[in-house]
């Protein structure tokens, strides 16, 4: 046990270098090293190292270079260059050999020098280590350190960086792109020993200035990931020496194959080709290369093969989109996909140019009763494919998406020309309308398309010709009862919700709510009426609207006297009424009523639905037969539009008869006592129901008034907050404000601009013409 | 009306026998509009129709309950209406009608 004694001592070195030097041999050329000596040695590292007086670990260090220096020189002179390499330079039948004897050679080097590192291991804790630590503290640099030492491991490589790498590398490196080309020409079919030894020699120039990663693969695998990442490698020899030549070599051949492929492919063949070319490249440098270099030689490749080759690409990229030849766009977008985004735009506005023509054509030569179904199902069918084709050709990708949402929106609000409005708004909210009327249609199927009706709502640009449109129609079916279910009519108001937010819902919700509020007050009535033992002897139903949420303008009330029959009713209702509530008063809102009469005076008895206007001009025959248009409308202090609007369906259903086919003042009227009618229960059809082309342009006009409100409230608001602003950023502002519910054209922001100083809230500033400012 | 057949050669002759109205209502469905009894429907603090809920209550977009009963509208004696919620603010300045400066009390409650 004395001899492992801790215990500085007095040595020779050649004593002890001697037959360290042998093992050293031994282990450099992975020779058996019996275990006794190998231990033997570790001691012989520390006696060396911690030596009296004077501790000889610097010589230790210029010993072992020496030996390895002169290991190396001989391993090139004698086992990597044979003897006939240096004069049959050219004689291909050689260059195999370098490669494979480097790669031998490297490999029992590499590996040695591993077992050397770890045999000197206290010389690389102790003395080097400490060194360099001391050496980065003082003043961060360890060149200028008089030792300069490397820890054994680097040191080896080192020498092997010197001597080796930096003599061979030219022939090492033609040989492997030789190897490599080799292997391109064989279709990726180079025998596995060769791709092994080529991979040996261009990941040697990686280690080669990584020791700690190759010392450490082995040695300490807990440290590993400390010391793996990329960014900490030092690539420099790899990427002069071999990645460069590498690329560039890579890069003639491709431009050579894309010639060739050019001259023999159709559009579509060259990018499947370029798809296989990418791929093989991919498994080839994964094969062979540092994982580094990988994204460098696609980069390569996409060079040469699209990047260069755009034009041809896209040369036939119309022909492509307009016959949606899927496999084609399919690799197309494989192609492109890698490159930068603004290259693809050819094919990304090629794709929605076609998207567009494809939604004019199947929306624009819409005519008919039935067009605002057509209009949204048509589109949403060419939505959906696209969407569809987006995500099986194009990866869902968003450039794509978009370029769907600006050919959608574009369709949809297109005006037919510069005159004329656009009408989509009306349609879709039509095609909601036909959805929640009463119908055949379940509920779920309903609920469906009403989802699917928002993604076209969506593209709307007026979405406030929309909310018109919608809340008028809706305020039809509550009134007349047409809702298929009131669930649906409260899903779809949250459903624009959601859209658009609490204010523009706020009117339909508060529609909605007077609907399920007056249920309750008939309900209460009736139990009311119930309780008083009051018999109205009709069977009545009262919806009481509040003013202001409904899209029924005061100027609708008509003047009528109201016939004794209802007066009752009319009473009792408005009794309660304002006994349940005060400070209200209430407007009989009687073009929107209508009710059942049952006629007695025919052979048959028939209930009869109508309008109340109606009801009151055929009671006025209760006691007489004949009565001239004058006289009727007197009673009724009816104008002339609503006596003719209701007198003339009455006449049409030939339940009174006219004795001349205009109805003027002296014109009779007669009740025709020989009517008859297969259906005991019917109704006289009534124009108020249908949307008149008057109303239509009355809803256009009444959006142009709230959006004119809009701007100047927005200008006003705006230049509140700013005080002094320029015509352009004023509109911009403006434009910017307005786009949830509208885009409004600059005429109707400048004609604001001139009300707004007409009334004096802004002015121009004295020194620019085109600049405002606030007056408070 | 099993006996339609036989009364219809005579059906006009025994109309004024017949007790019964030729034309009776049977069903009526009326519809009729709400507002506040007011002289001016626009709240003259907030400057909106005393109809819709008042600026404040819109900013802090209340949900209408039941017919939006949460903003209603307030009477002085001076038969001056206004928003209960503008109302109950400006008295706390200043307990006058804003309108015709009388000694503000309240008449009555819109419900």
């Amino acid at each position: 046990m004395a001899e492992m004694s801790l215990k500085p001592k007095r040595v020779e070195f050649g004593e002890i270098w001697n037959p360290l030097s042998r093992t050293v041999e031994s282990l450099i050329t992975l020779r058996a090293v019996d275990r006794k000596v190998w231990n033997a040695c570790f001691s012989d590292v520390y006696t060396l190292c911690v030596a009296q007086p004077e501790p000889m670990a610097d010589r230790l260090y210029t010993e072992t270079k020496n030996f390895l220096e002169s290991h190396v020189r001989d391993m090139l002179a004698n086992k990597v260059m044979a003897k006939h390499d240096a004069a049959n330079a050219n004689n291909t039948n050689s260059r195999p050999d370098l490669l494979q004897r480097y790669y031998t050679t490297w490999t029992e080097y590499s590996q040695g020098i591993q077992y050397l590192h770890k045999l000197y291991n206290y010389l690389n804790q102790q003395h080097i280590k400490k060194q360099k630590i001391t050496d980065t503290d003082t003043m961060y640099s360890n060149q200028t350190s008089a030792a300069g030492q490397m820890e054994i491991g680097e040191l080896g490589l080192n020498i092997w960086r010197v001597i080796m790498v930096e003599y061979l590398a030219e022939d090492l490196v033609r040989h492997i792109l030789e190897g490599i080309a080799a292997d391109r020409a064989s279709n990726g079919t180079l025998d596995s020993h060769r791709v092994q030894v080529i991979n040996g020699v261009i990941h040697s120039f990686v280690e080669v200035e990584n020791y700690e990663k190759v010392i450490n693969d082995v040695v300490n695998n807990v440290d590993n990931e400390k010391t793996q990442k990329p960014d900490s490698l030092n690539l420099k020899l790899y990427q002069e020496h071999f990645e460069g030549p590498m690329l560039e070599a890579s890069g003639a051949y491709y431009m050579i194959e894309a010639n060739k492929l050019l001259q023999r492919c159709t559009v579509s063949q060259y990018l499947q080709e370029v798809i296989k070319i990418l791929e093989c490249e991919t498994k080839r440098a994964e094969k062979f290369l540092h994982k580094t270099s990988l994204p460098k030689l696609r980069k390569q490749c996409e060079e040469k093969f699209i990047n260069d080759r755009l034009g041809y690409i896209y040369s036939e990229c119309r022909d492509m989109v307009s016959e949606e030849r899927r496999q084609d766009l399919r690799n197309m977008y494989i192609v492109l996909k890698p490159i930068q985004d603004n290259l693809k735009a050819e094919l990304i506005q090629t794709f929605l140019e076609h998207i567009k023509n494809e939604g004019l054509e199947t929306v624009y030569a819409l005519k008919g009763e039935n067009i605002h179904i057509a209009f949204v199902e048509n589109m949403l069918k060419v939505h959906h494919k696209y969407q569809e084709l987006i995500a099986d050709v194009f990866e869902n990708d968003s450039l794509f998406l978009s370029a769907l949402d600006k050919a959608c929106a574009s369709v949809i609000n297109r005006r037919p020309s510069e005159r004329q409005p656009c009408r989509s708004a009306e349609y879709v909210a039509k095609y909601c309308d036909t959805l929640l009327k009463k119908s055949k249609t379940c509920e779920a199927e309903i609920d469906q398309k009403l989802t699917n009706n928002i993604t076209i709502f969506k593209y709307i640009e007026d979405k406030d010709v929309y909310q018109k449109f919608y809340s008028r129609l809706l305020a039809k079916r509550l009134i007349h009862e047409q809702s298929q279910s009131m669930d649906a009519e409260e899903g779809m108001i949250n459903r624009l919700k959601q859209a658009c937010g609490y204010e523009f819902t706020n009117k339909l919700h508060r529609m909605f709510t007077d609907i399920s509020v007056s249920t309750d007050l008939n309900n209460k009535f009736n139990n009311h009426l119930k309780d008083n033992d009051i018999d109205l002897g009709i069977n009545l139903s009262i919806k009481v609207l509040q003013a202001g949420a409904w899209p029924l303008g005061s100027t609708q009330v008509i003047p009528f006297a109201v016939p004794q029959e209802f007066e009752k009713s009319i009473k009792m209702f408005e009794d309660y009424y304002h006994n349940l509530f005060s400070g209200r008063k209430l407007t009989w809102l009687h073009h929107m009523c209508h009710g059942e009469l049952k006629l007695s005076h025919l052979k048959k008895s028939y209930i009869v639905t109508m309008q109340t206007y109606q009801m009151a001009i055929i009671l006025l025959f209760e006691t007489c037969d004949t009565l001239s248009c004058r006289e009727i409308q007197n009673t009724l202090q009816l104008n002339d539009e609503t006596f003719q609007k209701h007198m003339q369906p009455m006449i049409e259903s030939k339940l009174l008869i006219a004795n001349s086919e205009n109805l003027s003042g002296d014109t009779r009227i007669e009740l025709n006592f020989d009517y008859t009618n297969k259906r005991t229960k019917f109704k006289i059809s009534s124009a108020l129901q249908k949307e008149t082309p008057q109303e239509v342009e009355h809803t256009i006009n009444s959006v142009d008034e709230d959006r004119k409100l809009f701007l100047q409230a927005a200008i006003v608001r705006i230049m509140k907050a700013r005080k002094v602003l320029k015509h352009n950023a004023l509109i911009q502002e403006v434009l910017s404000l307005s786009k949830v519910s509208f885009t409004p054209n600059i005429a109707m922001i400048k004609k604001c601009v001139e009300s707004l100083i007409d009334k004096q809230y802004i002015e121009r500033t004295a020194n620019s013409g085109d600049e405002y400012s606030y007056m408070a | 009306m099993a006996d339609d057949g036989e009364n219809s050669v005579d059906n006009k002759p025994t109309d004024d026998s017949k007790p019964e109205k030729m034309f009776t209502l049977k069903k009526w469905n009326a519809v009729a509009m709400w507002s506040w009894d007011v002289e001016c429907d626009i709240c003259a603090i907030c400057r909106v129709q005393v109809m819709d809920s008042c600026l404040r209550c819109q900013a802090e977009n209340k949900r209408d309950v039941l017919g939006r009963q949460d903003c209603v509208v307030v009477w002085g004696e001076c038969n001056h209406s206004f928003h209960h919620c503008c109302m109950s603010l400006w008295v706390k300045q200043n307990n006058r009608c804003p309108l015709c400066q009388q000694e503000w009390s309240i008449q009555r409650m819109g419900k």
